[in-house]
């Protein structure tokens, strides 16, 4: 009997498998597959949402040469550049900074772990309003630190310069309390015994940092590092919050661009082209983030 | 000295929300002070009366309320069943179907809001809860899927086995020894989700342009004006709104590292 219901099984336990992955599937279709074959389609149209009597005539790759041509696509894509730029490498090292203070041994861990969760799980809209409030000039905390230690106030928000280093602060702070307890988990996993053997061998501080927490924290920074970059290059909410994208076009980042393309101009054709160009970018970076994946999982 | 360490870390992640908490506890008149004042003179609660008269900001609480607790319902039904069927039924080309959901979850949320906005816009569905709900249960679902496959793979088969030979169908040993066995993972993954939605502010500015149905994300931008900025009157919006979501991390803090470093980490 076992050897006959043997393949049954098996053949019913498959069925069941795509029963219970079909909902997740349906959904993925719909919301995700399906929406982006519609951008892509949509991008070779000319598409004017407030303007439906003109209908949606077919223009080919216009759209794409059109974004070439465009000043302010580059200058929104190169200040995207910049923030990836700076915030990747800059939250990664707060990150490790904040991960090593708090890997030390605490007689009470909530209010270092609640200290880490906290930035996490604040709005990265609030995050950009607060830190709106910290830059204003007249009545913010940055330029009356300022004052006090006898500095100028600065121009925080209204300097184009300015303003982006106050928008990457931003990101810096929001963005690297996760890598902080993403760089904390990996941290965990490291063995006492392997610093105690170091000690033993009468290793610095700083030789048993070298040579064992940074190649042990190796996978995890490079997951860490890779998470930054995919959201770097979308970042929107924490300009908008701040800036605007203000003051001109000047901290705008390409999806902000898109954004105002697609919702406030409804030039919805030409949205579409340079949201399948993010999406190109994007899924380059994503690529490269699942063959690092795949190759360390073939290693354990 | 390891005082301090834990010092820098708690300030750094508490101060702002110390100051938007200062800044809505003073008058008008107190902010306009020059220099500025740290701790609030005379602390008013005057801010946060206003803050709910000038905008429907109970409104915005309820509508966040309702998104997010029914897109993390869906999606961890949605994702529990994936889950199971990733670890624990023989699925052929399971890395393939994980590696493509990974890719999902990054995803720029920009090229999926431009033609999502049309789609819905198409379907009538703009200016109604189902429009953000499920988006934000695809969005979850990536990371609720790994965090519950992690710890039904913790589950011994043999468990589920006795129960199937008691009788027990594979769906209902799903639910009655996989699932009550992994609530930790079911609810770390939900307590994720529901942040996520919560939190979420890019497809909640497209797909609600009607006030009433603003979520709170969206909603708290509506109190600056044209050129002025009200700040302890936003400072006082953003306490009632970071306060609900600050519970919640408190309360289940272990649970949610372990839930975002399950994702991070092993994904």
């Amino acid at each position: 009997m076992a050897v006959a219901g043997a393949p049954r099984r098996s053949l019913s336990e498959r069925a069941l498998g795509f029963v219970l992955l079909a909902p997740a599937a349906a959904l993925l279709l719909a919301i995700v597959v399906y929406p982006i074959a519609q951008l892509v389609w949509n991008s070779f149209f000319d598409i004017h949402l407030a303007e439906p009597w003109k209908g949606e005539p077919f223009i080919g790759l216009d759209n794409y040469r059109r974004a070439l041509e465009d000043p302010r696509f580059w200058s929104s894509l190169g200040h995207t550049a910049i923030y990836a730029i700076v915030t990747v490498p800059g939250a990664l090292l707060v990150g490790l900074g904040l991960a090593l203070l708090a890997n030390m041994p605490f007689r009470h861990k909530w209010p270092v772990r609640l200290g880490l969760l906290l930035p996490w799980a604040l709005p990265l809209v609030f995050s950009g309003l607060i830190f709106r409030w910290f830059f204003e000039y007249r009545q913010g905390i940055v330029n009356d630190l300022l004052t006090r230690a006898g500095i100028e106030p600065l121009a925080w928000l209204t300097d184009p310069g300015l303003a982006r280093t106050s928008i990457c602060i931003a990101i810096v702070w929001k963005s690297s309390s996760f890598m902080a307890l993403m760089l904390l988990a990996g941290l965990q996993t490291i063995p006492r015994e392997l610093y105690e053997a170091a000690e033993v061998d009468g290793a610095t501080r700083w030789q048993r940092f070298v040579s064992i927490t940074l190649p042990m924290l190796r996978p995890a920074i490079f997951v860490a590092l890779i998470f930054r970059t995919i959201t770097a290059i979308q970042t929107f909410d924490i300009p908008y919050a701040m800036t605007g994208g203000g003051p001109g076009d000047s901290t705008e980042t390409l999806a902000m661009y898109i954004q105002k393309t697609t919702l406030d101009f409804l030039d919805f054709g030409y949205g579409s082209a340079l949201a399948a160009l993010m999406f190109v970018v994007s899924m380059v970076a994503t690529s490269s983030y699942l063959r690092y994946t795949r190759r360390s999982a073939g290693r354990d | 000295m390891v005082w301090l360490a834990g010092l820098i870390v708690a300030v750094n992640g508490f101060f702002p929300a110390l100051w938007i908490l200062f800044t809505s506890l003073k008058a008008e008149t107190e902010l306009m002070a020059y220099p500025i004042s740290y701790l609030p003179a005379a602390p008013t609660l005057a801010n946060y009366i206003t803050a709910f008269t000038e905008q429907p900001l109970l409104r915005f609480l309820w509508n966040s309320f309702v998104v997010a607790s029914l897109s993390t319902a869906l999606c961890v039904l949605v994702s529990a069943c994936a889950a199971y069927a990733l670890t624990r039924l023989r699925v052929p080309k399971r890395d393939l179907i994980m590696a493509s959901l990974m890719a999902v979850a990054m995803f720029p949320l920009i090229s999926l809001m431009v033609p999502l906005f049309k789609v819905m816009r198409d379907l009538g569905l703009l200016n109604t809860y189902l429009a953000l709900i499920l988006p934000y249960a695809v969005l979850s679902m990536p990371v609720c899927t790994l965090v519950m496959a992690s710890f039904f793979q913790d589950i011994p088969a043999d468990l589920e086995a006795a129960a199937m030979v008691d009788g027990c169908s594979r769906v209902g040993a799903l639910f009655r020894i996989v699932v009550p066995l992994s609530a930790p993972g079911v609810f770390t993954a939900a307590i994720l989700a529901f942040v996520n939605a919560w939190d979420e502010f890019l497809l909640a500015l497209t797909m609600m342009n009607r006030v009433s149905m603003r979520t709170l994300s969206v909603g708290i931008t509506l109190y600056q004006g044209e050129f002025a900025f009200p700040w302890p009157l936003i400072s006082a919006a953003l306490i009632v709104a970071i306060v609900p979501i600050s519970i919640l991390i408190a309360l289940f803090q272990e649970r949610v590292v372990g839930g975002l470093t399950a994702g991070g980490v092993k994904g």
